[in-house]
């Protein structure tokens, strides 16, 4: 599997970016300067792993486990530190539990973290549509498996927050509201779900940290951020917040008219990565997706992460192996031209 | 629980979560939140609360009032005014912050949200023309703050008002065609999405009296047919609210109450809007007395009544 022809990386830049370097070079000779800087930031490189998990009753604690070790991460980074799990819990529905991350991989997610030394893990999650968010998690079946784990689960969208300069600077947006309870955690990982997206195109680990966003200050849904424009403000708050680790549940994802309406889609993966943008880039190849194609990822590659698949270390299982096409719907405009060929 | 019984409870929970300053706290041991203090004075209103209490938690929103007339989250964010119809409702009948509440009443009569005329090539269904209220300055409005402004306006007697007017529409545009609404989108990309009961009940209380009942029938089945398995206090004091407006409180509402107070332990406790909301939602059964939101032409505030 690789990229569409004329985004495949040749010595660290794509073809379009070389095109494009020779167009600047004679811009410049007329004295215009048109092309965006990204086209010429330095490459990065990332690793992600893939787990084939076949469905939720199988051990989910030991392949997360084994991803977190096979990146690299060191057990002194976990040793008596505090998680900050943040899933993607959006609304319930009768028979459509792919909307939100499964309870058992946050299970298996807490299990692990707590396994490699972590002192404390915790739960935490801002819903963007449902004002009542114990009901989100009452329902998504979250709070059964924590009250019976004993993990605490915290509501995002009423928690007093704290103000950062918006490091990403893509949207109007000065500074960015973020909880006060992330001044208190070491690592806050994203633990989303692998659907497509009728807005974005798809939503993976850094769509997810919308949820983070208190809905005191951003509203109900967070309409600040759409007002911001929504690739913007997925840019700006995760360049700010610079999340330590996702995880993504596409053991059942979702496709067609996602993120709420659309079908359920078996996949059989957990991917993991340090690098958010990474591990998006790497979904989105298992989903049949081309990461240039999606305009948020387009626009981090190489500065909030890689997204190029040479760039990208993979470990665990080959994304040839998982790749399943998603279900794209030629009438939603953000799923248009997204295939992946 | 009886009614009485719960009038203490109300109370005695709230008198736990009132600051040395005035205020309320958001949670037990918590610092100030501006919509707790507004919703435990409709609580407290609503449970025959000393007038004392309700003076000083109005007198901190007054405090908390931004020159324009609008209450805020916190005052370094004054774009987060949604509390402001609360605060209209919390200073109703409190002669010493008519002044403030007049101040409110301006802020919300003259603010919309963002809008904008209906495009043909629109994914979203609803009308986006129609004003109501946002949560937060420069988006578009929403459900529930669009609900609590016609109550609060329509409480502070503008009810008439073109503004109200609108946002009864704009609240009926956004039902959904099977019953019941969200936050506020109905269909998008042609599907028709899901109905929230705390979403729901607020509209509820919001057109009560104002609209035939009959065009509001599927979203009070809808509600009808969700309120026995509803847990958490947010959801289910607003379902409470909205079936009482409409003259459906469900015979078990006691009941329900007494569960989802139950199943605290589970959350780790309840916020004290949550909290307030629960118990307004319960203090509704009694259609006989005083309800801060929902408009009864022969109850008043014994309390107050008796002060003023």
């Amino acid at each position: 599997m690789s990229d569409s022809t004329d985004q495949r990386p040749v010595n660290g830049l794509t073809r379009r970016q070389l095109l494009l370097a020779g167009a600047v070079g004679v811009a410049m000779g007329s004295g215009l300067l048109l092309v965006p800087k990204r086209l010429f930031r330095m490459p990065q490189h990332a690793e992600t792993f893939v787990a084939k998990v076949a469905d939720y009753q199988l051990d989910i604690a030991d392949a997360i486990t084994r991803g977190i070790r096979e990146l690299g991460v060191r057990p002194e980074e976990l040793r008596g530190k505090r998680i900050l799990l943040k899933p993607n819990l959006v609304e319930t529905a009768s028979g459509a539990p792919h909307i939100n991350t499964h309870p058992l991989v946050l299970r298996g997610a807490i299990e692990a973290f707590l396994r490699l030394g972590a002192s404390a893990v915790m739960v935490a999650e801002g819903p963007g549509h449902r004002r009542d968010t114990l009901a989100v998690y009452e329902e998504s079946g979250l709070a059964d498996v924590l009250t019976e784990d004993r993990i605490p689960f915290h509501d995002l969208n009423y928690i007093t927050g704290y103000d950062l300069p918006n490091a990403g600077r893509q949207s109007r947006l000065k500074t960015l509201t973020f909880p006060g309870l992330f001044q208190e955690v070491d690592w806050i990982v994203s633990v989303a779900k692998m659907k497509t997206h009728h807005w974005a195109g798809v939503t993976l680990s850094m769509k997810n940290l919308f949820g983070v966003m208190p809905g005191i200050y951003y509203g109900w849904p967070k309409n600040v951020l759409h007002h911001a424009g929504i690739e913007n403000a997925i840019l700006d708050i995760n360049a700010t917040l610079k999340p330590h680790f996702a995880i993504v549940d596409g053991i059942v994802g979702m496709e067609g008219d996602g993120p709420i309406m659309g079908d359920p889609k078996k996949v059989g993966v957990l991917v993991m990565g340090r690098n958010l943008a990474a591990v998006d880039a790497t979904c989105c190849r298992i989903m049949g997706i081309d990461p240039y194609q999606v305009s948020y990822l387009e626009r981090a590659d190489n500065w909030l992460g890689p997204i190029s698949e040479r760039a990208i270390e993979q470990r665990g299982d080959l994304i040839a192996s998982v790749r399943t096409n998603f279900n794209l719907i030629e009438a939603i405009p953000a799923h248009r031209g997204l295939r992946l060929t | 629980m009886s009614p009485s019984s719960l009038r203490k409870s109300v109370e005695a929970v709230l008198s736990r979560r009132l600051l040395s300053d005035g205020g309320m706290a958001g949670r037990l041991g918590g610092p100030l939140h501006i919509d707790s203090t507004a919703w435990g004075v409709l609580a407290l209103r609503a449970s025959g609360g000393a007038h004392e209490v309700i003076e000083q938690l109005c007198t901190v929103l007054v405090r908390e009032q931004h020159g324009d007339g609008r209450v805020c989250m916190n005052r370094a964010n004054p774009a987060s005014f949604w509390p402001t119809p609360l605060a209209v409702l919390a200073w109703q009948d409190s002669i010493a912050s008519q002044v403030a509440q007049s101040r409110a009443v301006h802020f919300l009569l003259s603010t919309t949200g963002v809008h904008f005329p209906k495009q043909p090539t629109d994914p979203s269904a609803h009308d986006p023309n129609l004003k109501g209220w946002p949560w937060i300055e420069d988006t578009h409005s929403w459900v529930e703050p669009t609900a609590l402004g016609v109550m609060a306006l329509r409480v502070a007697g503008h009810g008439q008002h073109d503004r109200v007017r609108e946002a009864l529409r704009m609240i009926l545009d956004r039902q959904l065609p099977h019953g019941g609404w969200n936050v506020g989108n109905t269909l998008v990309f042609g599907r028709e999405l899901y109905p929230m009961p705390e979403s729901t009940g607020a509209a509820l209380v919001g057109l009560a009296g104002e609209v035939d009942q009959k065009q509001v029938a599927r979203s009070i089945d809808y509600l009808q047919g969700e309120v026995d398995r509803i847990r958490t206090p947010i959801s289910l004091g607003w379902s409470l609210l909205g079936l009482s407006a409409w003259d459906r409180w469900p015979a078990n509402g006691l009941a329900l109450v007494e569960r989802c107070l139950a199943n605290q332990g589970r959350y780790g406790g309840y916020d004290t809007s949550s909290l307030c909301l629960v118990a307004l939602g319960a203090l509704a059964g009694d259609s006989n007395a005083y309800s801060p939101l929902i408009q009864r032409r022969h109850s008043r505030p014994t309390s107050v009544a008796a002060a003023s």
